[in-house]
Formats: C-alpha cells, structure tokens, sequence
C-alpha cells in the first residue's frame, strides 16, 4: 500500500525506514504543515475530512504514477484527516531512488497531484471565532511545466501576450476580424486525430472560447495521428490534455470541457451556447446527432471524417434551405458499413489533412471569407491528390420529408426513446448478477484477443444478429462489442423486431477495461 | 454497351483493389452497374448506404448511363 489515510498522528521515522531499499541512493522526503495563517486570516487549526474510498484509490493511483514516470524505487504518502493543531503534520511525502533527482521530482509531483486530486476538504478555524471550508483552487503543477523547464534555464517572467500579427496582415481579417474571433465561441466534438489540429489551429487564431467534448482516455494507439499528446499521457482523458495543450499554447483561451458524449436533448442547448460546431468524433451516431442538433438550434457545424487515406468534408450551415448530413445520406448506417481507424487502419496525416480542413472551415465561416456559397459534400484523396466537390441539391434530400429542422426533431424524439437502450455496468459479473443473458457480437478474432472473462450465453456477429434472432430467448439480453456501436445498433434493429427487453452495454468492453 | 469510368472510395477503393477503372457495361441505370460491379468485385455495401453522383452531380439509382460518363460511389465514412 503507497498511500494511506490517517486518523492519529503518523509515524514518519516507520515511514522513511520502509522506503530504505539497497538500490536507492537518494531519498527525499516533503512534510505539510498546519500553519498558522491562510490568505491573511489567523488560523488556530483546521479539520481534513476526506471521501475516503475515493480518496484511497486515486492517491494510491497518483503514487502508481509517480513511481512509474520518474522510475524511482519506491514511493509512499500518508494525508491526516480529523482535527489538526498549528504546527501539526498534515501530509506526508517520501520518495528513495536511484538517484537524486528522480527522488525529488517524484516527491513533487505526489504533492501536487494530492493537492489538486484529492477528495479532501479542509475546514480552517479561524483565532476570530468562526470556520470555514476551504477549496482547493489554482495548484501550481511543477510536472506541467518539467518539459519548459528542460529547454528554458530561466522561465519567462513576463505574461504571455498573443502575437497574432501574421494573420492580422491578411487582408480579409485585419484587426476587426481578429475582434470577431476573440469574441467567438466554437465547440468541438472529439478530440482526437481530427479534433487535434483543430483545437490547435482555434486556439492559435486566438478564438475567445473553446468548447471540447470527448469521454475517452488516451491511448498509445493514438499518438501517430493525435498530435497535442505525449507519451506520458496516456490513461488520461483527453479533454484535461487537450485543455492543458491550450492553455500552454494561448493562455488567453477560455476553456469549456465535457468529459461525456452530448446527449440528444443536452446537445441542442449546448450547441445553442456556441457559435460554430466542428464534429471531430469517429462516432457515426454522433455525426447524425451533431447534425440534428445543428440544424434545430441553428448553429452552423463542419463535419469530416476520414477513411484511411481519404476523407469527407461537409459544412452544414443550418439555415433554411441549406442541407444537412440527413439530406445526403437520410438513415444512419450500420457501423459495419462505415468502417472505423480501429478495424479498417488510417495514417496519421488522413485526420491531420481533413481535421485542418475542418479549421480551416471554421474560421472561414467566423470571419466571413469567401467561400462557395453552395453547399457540398468534398472528398479528399490523399493518395493520388484528387479532390472532387459535389454540390448537394437540398431539394432533393429532407425538404422531401417536411425540411430538415421536422426530419431532426423526430430523430431526436427517436433517440430519447432509445436511450434507455444502453446499460453501463463497471464489469459482466454486475450484468449477470442482474439477470441479463450475455449476447457477445464480435467477430471471432476480436474475442480470441479480448475474451470477455465471463462465460457469453452467445456468440453471434452482429452482421448476423437479425437472422439468427430466433436463437435469441425473450430476454432480458444484453449485446456487448468491443465499443458499444455495434451492440446499440443491434438492439434498435432487434427493438424493431419486436425484442422488448434487450439492451446493449454501453462503451463496450473498452469501457470495461477503463472501470476495471 | 456504354464505356463509362468509375471511381471508387474507402470501402469500395479497398474491396475492389482499384481507385478506379473503365469499364464496358450493357447497365443501363446506375443500378444495373453497381449489381453487376458488385458481382465482380465482391462488395459488401448494398447501394442504399451509398451516394453515387455521375460527371459531379449526385443522382438516384435509375439515372441513365451514357458513353463516357465519370461515376463516383461515395459509402459513408466515420474514422476520425
């Protein structure tokens, strides 16, 4: 165990002897003390009280990751909860290694990940009589900042002022338009291979507000084409990068994050609090519902995706007589159809290409520029360079079924419906235990790579699930794929088929991996 | 028979192994075309996920073909 709480005084003379190992050549240790003052006010002691189970699995986590980022031997921390004393211990830090160095910045970085992490709250009393529970707010984190460090003996003291000359000489944008951009807000869905050079290019024109979705954590697979991340990151969510990579690369950027897909029904008030949508997830439903969500609150959307070496770039501008992505294709497509980077492959600069593309869109539209006022759906072949527009006739797409702001709601409608549909359980033992009969839709490899580590009722490929449907009992059945696409797609065909009680487990068997 | 170039993207790019090619076709619509193309080439797309647009307009499936026409099938795509 590398991290405890405690309720009684601790013993750091126990605590240092256990960190002594024969490989370590360096030992470094850090206290926090009960001072007896805090922003000006007298303080005669305080309380710590602490969500303790939480509390003991991320500090447990925070000293995991310490000790594997600066490679030291061993690692420990103690936090006191109960009522302190001026002069009392209050945290408890030490760390032995190799060698110096690694010591101390492990050491660092315990505290101040404890301090920003920690479901601990502090209660100060004050000399004058009353309390009060204190925050914790605006931690400095060294580790942040270790990569500046390297390469700047001396860091800039100076505050960062923006330079955005470069684009301020362009003609079209001037001072005025370089206003219209601070003033602007644009939120992006996805931040990944499309979603990095987006948030790059956004944050670096200087756009006032930046909102960005995504519920993923980072993973190694990700780094040839998402590029604001580093090795180290991975296992962290993405939106708490992506908004650190911001904010290192124009502090002046206002940041807004959502560590969850949109909802149907959220996604069109959040939309209506934002200027322009860039939809950069690799999520089927999720352009279909970006797009619904467009059209309704009227807020204009760039949509692309990419398919290995190729990709499609469409604008939905969301004004009356201006098609949507229903207008081309009407019906969401299984998402065996549409391939994904995970099964089909992609090199990294298919995103990085469309996802510039899709910036490029944007600040097009935030500043007016020219543009074709037509719309059109515009593929991109990197392989041979070929880039074909084709203009979309919005006359022939949902004005055929009452305009594309009638199509949109009742596909909104549909959706809250269904959205019952996904179940999320923290492992299969929980599903069992409530009864459902597991449904396993992936192929034969994906299984044999990631078996499911409980024993599936059925193994059925979900191309094959409507016409094997009379295998399935009445239920209740719960559909599992490796991300929860296929699974969901499933049990919407198989409600259509009149299968009352059959759901899908929500994020898959990657979400699994993520809980467990 | 009507010669007419096609071009094929993502999925179809990589079922059929080709970007593109002429083909000699006694189809008539563009619907005859993709059955008889999806008979050679083993694609696993049925024709209503698809988009196809000839000479750079999108058009239904019973559209006509005429010598020379550049047909493009456009399946859905999601990576990002």
């Amino acid at each position: 165990m590398h991290f405890q709480l405690a309720s009684e005084a601790v013993d750091t003379a126990r605590l240092r002897d256990a960190l002594q190992h024969p490989g370590s050549g360096g030992f470094c240790a850090f206290e926090g003390w009960v001072r007896n003052s805090n922003e000006g006010r007298e303080v005669d002691g305080l309380d710590y009280e602490a969500y303790a189970e939480l509390a003991q699995s991320e500090g447990e986590r925070i000293v995991a990751e310490a000790i594997a980022r600066y490679g030291v031997t061993d690692a420990c921390c103690v936090h006191r909860t109960g009522a302190l004393k001026v002069g009392d211990l209050a945290v408890w830090v030490g760390a032995s290694a190799a060698h110096r160095d690694e010591a101390f910045r492990a050491c660092r970085y315990i505290i101040d990940e404890i301090k920003h992490r920690l479901p601990i709250w502090k209660k100060e009393h004050y000399l004058s009589g009353d309390a009060e529970w204190v925050a914790c707010t605006h931690v400095h984190r060294e580790h942040e900042h270790e990569h500046e460090m390297h390469h700047h003996a001396h860091p800039p003291a100076a505050p960062f002022t923006p330079d955005y000359s470069r684009q301020l000489r362009l003609r079209e944008v001037g001072e005025a338009g370089q206003a219209k951009l601070a003033a602007s807000r644009v939120l992006v869905i996805g931040a990944g291979g499309l979603g990095c050079p987006v948030i790059s290019y956004l944050a670096g024109a200087g756009v006032g507000t930046l909102g960005i979705v995504d519920g993923d954590r980072l993973e190694a697979s990700n780094l040839h084409r998402q590029t604001m991340y580093d090795a180290a990151d991975v296992g962290e969510l993405k939106v708490t990068l992506a908004a650190r990579r911001v904010a290192a690369l124009n502090p002046s950027v206002k940041v807004r994050t959502w560590v969850a897909p949109l909802q149907a029904e959220q996604a069109v008030e959040v939309f209506g609090e934002f200027d322009l949508v860039v939809e950069c997830t690799d999520d089927m439903r999720s352009r279909y519902s970006s797009s619904d969500a467009a059209v309704i609150s009227g807020t204009p959307l760039v949509l692309a995706s990419v398919y290995q070496y190729e990709g499609q770039l469409q604008v939905v501008e969301a004004r009356p007589g201006m098609p949507c992505l229903r207008c081309l294709w009407p019906h969401e497509p299984a998402p065996e159809a549409v391939g994904s980077c995970a099964l089909s492959g992609v090199l990294g600069p298919a995103p990085g290409t469309l996802g510039a593309m899709q910036a490029m869109e944007a600040l097009k539209l935030l500043l007016d520029l020219p543009r074709p006022r037509d719309a059109a759906l515009v593929l991109v072949n990197l392989l041979d360079h070929s880039t074909t527009r084709l203009p979309i006739d919005a006359t022939q797409g949902c004005a055929l079924h009452g305009g594309c702001v009638s199509v949109a709601r009742q596909a909104l409608a549909k959706a809250r419906q269904e959205a019952e549909i996904d179940l999320a359980f923290g492992n299969l033992e929980g599903a069992l235990a409530a009864g459902f009969q597991l449904v396993d839709l992936r192929d034969a490899e994906e299984i044999a790579a990631e078996p499911l580590g409980v024993e599936a009722w059925r193994q059925i490929p979900s191309t094959q699930i409507v016409e094997r449907a009379n295998e399935l009992g009445a239920g209740p059945l719960l559909l599992v794929c490796a991300s929860g696409r296929r699974s969901a797609h499933a049990a919407r065909l198989l409600r259509a088929e009149g299968w009352q009680h059959v759901h899908s487990l929500a994020g898959g068997v990657r979400a699994l991996r993520v809980m467990g | 028979m009507t010669m007419v170039n096609l071009q094929y993207y993502a999925q179809l790019r990589e079922q059929a192994g080709i970007g593109g090619e002429q083909v000699a076709t006694a189809a008539t619509t563009l619907g005859q075309l993709y059955e008889e193309l999806c008979a050679r080439h083993d694609f696993s797309l049925a024709a209503d996920v698809l988009k196809v647009a000839v000479n750079a307009q999108f058009c239904g499936w019973d559209h006509p073909l005429r010598d020379g026409d550049t047909i493009v099938f456009i399946p859905p795509v999601a990576g990002g």
